[in-house]
């Protein structure tokens, strides 16, 4: 079955793939147990009815994303429907080459379910284990990202750069589905730069917003609304724009707080530092009734403006499987059609839908 | 011109001596700008009072609401006395985490800024702390450090041998600040989120 059309905005779950103790009993699942587990998180977010599945990459332990075309081709297998997408692929460390040929791979086998989000990674030792310096984070992301798209989008290139060896005829393949690379989002939490490399290019810029005061993310969005104007794609109000949000949910708001508090204690991203309240009030985390997490994420459309994907944290930090599970039915029964409603009965008629495979396939025809 | 000077003392008593410290230089600092002919505004943070935001932000990577006004204080000031006590043969953890954590916010946050450094201690003999641990933190974070740093001893409060030794410090050091905030612009603020072009960008590489 094809994708709708004409959906409003994408919601889904994006995983960062880490292996944690559950803190209740100390034992944390093996990786086989967390890639499985992530996988059955991927069905579920299908069979409810969410849009999108991301995961994240990462090349040291404690995490199991080393291999995201991997992961992403077998849940593809198994799926029909849902977007499969990545939060973040690195830009950074990767070879440009290699990216352009697993995901126009990825995209052939998932009928163009795919897209992607570029990041450049913040585990320090990751650039020299790859050859590379993290201080040239952002001319990596620059130079090897104006590389993939002329992969994607010229048959025969001639290159030279600074951080790879030079190509003469180079072909990749396979060439994207129906000769339409694979929509891109740009993520970015700190770096102005990304946000106007993203407005460059009129592609998408998704801000996972979790960890940092709104305050802070509509600058960046800001930023990048202007200068997706500047550069002439359109009104900054069309411009592409992706949030990220950490939810967890029980039917009455104390037993949602009661139950996350000591996974958010342990936790190596949020433990130790600000309490759990002072961070639900400092940033979008939101843990609480379904009610609760549906206005706290309308708020997003009031602070940033209309925009296309909402991907939500619902796993890692050792939370038992069954729990996440129950997340992802919460979103797909309760959270998200009600936003599907409000959403679209508060956008105006301008605004851009999500780019899909047949909307970007059926922009170049025209 | 109206001139800001940002004062940040790490005492942790109350009263404390860094903070004497700090009163007496601020005192000596505002009343030389102003017979340089500038306006002056002195602003005083007491690192005591942000001790668990400063923690926090180097968990959760952000400032609370509080201590980012104090670290835009310190941005956007003219000049800054700094003063800690010296813990440990160095400065206090507390004092080195609000730079610390000053520099994640920007960078350039005392960069060309005046800096004239204080530092209190059990005992004279800790003395140079300022010439071998403080001034180096201040010149990594390309601060223009004033050639006189102060030093409080115990004894400098009373019954040292030359009773006006530690005034004509204060005096001198604050001289060499307010000449240095004197002949500068008044600092711009910098917008981290001002655009590099994109072709900048691509050219870089």
């Amino acid at each position: 079955m094809p994708r709708r059309f004409h959906d409003v905005m994408h919601f889904g779950i994006f995983t960062v793939g880490d292996v944690a103790p559950d803190p209740a009993t100390g034992r944390a699942p093996s990786e086989h147990e967390r890639i499985t587990r992530m996988i059955e998180t991927a069905l579920k977010a299908e069979e409810v009815g969410l849009d999108v599945f991301a995961m994240g990459e990462h090349h040291n332990p404690p995490f199991v994303t080393s291999s995201p075309t991997t992961v992403l081709g077998y849940i593809v297998a198994r799926t029909s429907r849902i977007l499969l997408s990545t939060s973040t692929t690195l830009i950074t460390t990767n070879d440009p080459v290699k990216i352009a040929e697993d995901y126009a791979t990825l995209q052939h086998l998932a009928e163009g379910r795919v897209d992607l989000m570029m990041g450049r990674g913040n585990t320090g030792p990751v650039y020299p284990w790859f050859g590379k310096d993290i201080r040239d984070g952002i001319s990596l992301a620059v130079e090897n990202y104006a590389l993939l798209r002329r992969l994607w989008r010229e048959d025969v290139v001639d290159w030279q750069g600074r951080f790879r060896t030079p190509l003469q005829s180079f072909t990749s393949t396979p060439r994207p589905l129906d000769g339409v690379p694979p929509f891109v989002w740009h993520g970015s939490i700190r770096s102005p730069e990304i946000a106007e490399q993203a407005a460059y290019y009129g592609d998408g810029f998704f801000h996972n917003n979790i960890f940092w005061p709104k305050e802070h993310t509509r600058r960046m969005i800001d930023l990048y609304r202007t200068r997706f104007e500047f550069y002439g794609h359109g009104p900054a109000d069309q411009a592409i724009v992706g949030l990220g949000g950490q939810v967890y949910m029980r039917r009455r708001s104390q037993d949602a707080i009661a139950e996350f508090r000591p996974f958010f204690d342990n936790s190596p991203v949020y433990g130790h530092g600000p309490s759990l309240e002072e961070t639900m009030e400092q940033t979008p985390l939101a843990v609480g009734s379904p009610q609760e997490i549906i206005d706290r994420t309308l708020q997003f459309r009031e602070h940033f403006g209309d925009y296309q994907r909402q991907l939500f944290n619902v796993d890692g930090m050792g939370l038992p499987h069954q729990a996440v599970l129950e997340q992802i039915d919460f979103l797909g029964e309760e959270v998200v059609p009600v936003l599907r409603k409000e959403f679209g009965a508060l956008r105006p008629a301008h605004i851009p839908d999500p780019p899909t495979h047949e909307s970007l396939k059926a922009a170049q025809a025209r | 011109m109206r001139r800001t000077i940002a004062v940040v003392s790490a005492g942790l008593g109350s009263p404390s001596s860094s903070r004497l410290l700090a009163d007496r230089l601020s005192a000596a600092a505002e009343r030389e700008v102003r017979e340089l002919g500038d306006e002056v505004e002195v602003r005083v943070i007491e690192v005591r009072d942000h001790a668990h935001d400063l923690v926090d932000n180097l968990i959760s990577g952000y400032p609370a609401a509080d201590l980012k006004g104090a670290l835009e204080t310190v941005i956007g000031a003219d000049g800054l006395i700094a003063v800690t006590p010296t813990f440990t043969a160095s400065y206090s953890g507390l004092f080195k985490t609000f730079f610390d954590v000053l520099d994640l916010l920007d960078d350039d946050a005392l960069a060309d800024k005046p800096v004239l450094i204080g530092a209190t201690g059990g005992t004279a003999r800790h003395s140079l702390v300022l010439e071998n641990t403080i001034r180096p933190l201040f010149t990594y974070l390309r601060g223009v450090v004033m050639p006189t740093s102060v030093f409080a001893a115990p004894e400098d409060w009373g019954g040292a041998a030359v009773p006006d030794l530690l005034a004509h410090r204060i005096d001198r050091a604050a001289a060499q600040l307010a000449g240095e905030i004197h002949r500068r612009d008044a600092p711009v603020a910098r917008d981290p989120f001002e655009p590099t072009p994109f072709a900048d960008l691509l050219g870089a590489g």
